[in-house]
């Protein structure tokens, strides 16, 4: 039993181990900050670009917590996300009402037909 | 027997693989909804996958904070912009992204993506140092019950980290959430004279 588990835990291959191996908590946050980047440069919606900074947030609140918590179990990287938490949050506040603003003054969020700084 | 329980159990493994589907899938639904708010209601579900994720990380304080703040915040405050600004319906829901722009994104993301597996491999001999590590750390914890967890939980130490060691931090949090109050305000408010 005890060998299975340590065989379990230690888990180097790829994939395995499933919730014990942290290779699978870097390869999900790896997949969310690829994706945000992705959905950064393709979107033209400001609001669809606030939503790739956000899942970039999200995947660095996860490394942040995966690498404290197999480092045993240390509060340091827990205190770390929720900073990244808190300032998510203010940004999304002032982020959307930035797009309030442009929306105000252009009747658009289209990134590319907002492309005069000054009306 | 209580062995198997506190190290996770085969059941924990498949909801752990059905939360980090359900994660990638609504991320990857994020980027190529046609409609923002379908992207927006997939960023939800997202965001629900995460604090699952924290929750296997044994991060319970925090997983709920991620659904307080994130769910119950964040979410409705991207609501709120998309039906504000898209009665333009003319604009189709953005429907037509550029071609260019969507072979760009996947490229950049494609690297990114390659770089981060080529660092993690990288660092494979202290990966499966650090699932070693986290195993002895559970060693000390197979004793532990739901009575000793309630009776001192961890987000007392949490607490006393923010206010201690991360004290200063803490304020400044405070003073930057006041100020992107007081700028979201300003910033949105039509220009009115005297």
């Amino acid at each position: 039993m005890e060998a299975f588990l340590q065989t379990t835990f230690l888990a180097d291959s790829l994939l395995g181990g499933g919730p014990n191996n942290l290779f699978n908590y870097l390869l999900l946050s790896g997949i969310l900050f690829a994706l945000g980047i992705f959905a950064m440069i393709s979107r033209r919606n400001a609001v669809g670009i606030l939503m790739g900074v956000e899942l970039i947030l999200n995947a660095s609140g996860i490394n942040f917590v995966a690498f404290s918590r197999f480092n045993g179990h240390h509060l340091e990287g827990q205190v770390f996300t929720l900073f990244i938490i808190v300032l998510a949050a203010a940004e999304a506040a002032v982020a959307l009402a930035l797009v309030l603003a442009v929306f105000q003054t252009h009747r658009s969020i289209e990134l590319d037909q907002v492309d005069e700084m000054k009306l | 027997m209580e062995y198997s329980v506190q190290i996770m159990s085969p059941a924990a493994h498949i909801l752990f693989w059905f939360v980090m589907v359900m994660t990638v899938a609504s991320a990857a639904l994020v980027v190529v909804a046609k409609k923002i708010l379908h992207a927006a209601f997939a960023l939800s579900i997202c965001f629900l996958g995460v604090s699952g994720i924290y929750v296997f990380l044994h991060a319970d304080f925090l997983a709920a904070v991620q659904l307080i703040v994130y769910v119950g915040g964040i979410i409705v405050l991207i609501m709120f912009a998309i039906m504000f600004s898209s009665h333009t319906q003319e604009a189709g829901g953005e429907g037509g992204r550029h071609y260019l722009a969507l072979g760009a994104g996947a490229a950049t993301a494609l690297i990114v993506f390659t770089s981060v597996l080529m660092m993690v491999g990288k660092l494979n001999q202290p990966l499966a140092e650090q699932n070693n590590r986290a195993y002895e750390a559970y060693q000390h914890t197979v004793g532990i019950t739901a009575a000793d967890l309630a009776a001192e939980p961890q987000r007392l130490g949490l607490g006393h980290m923010l206010m201690g060691e991360y004290l200063l931090p803490f304020e400044v949090a405070s003073i930057l959430v006041l100020a992107a109050l007081l700028g979201a305000v300003v910033i949105v408010r039509k220009e009115t004279k005297g």
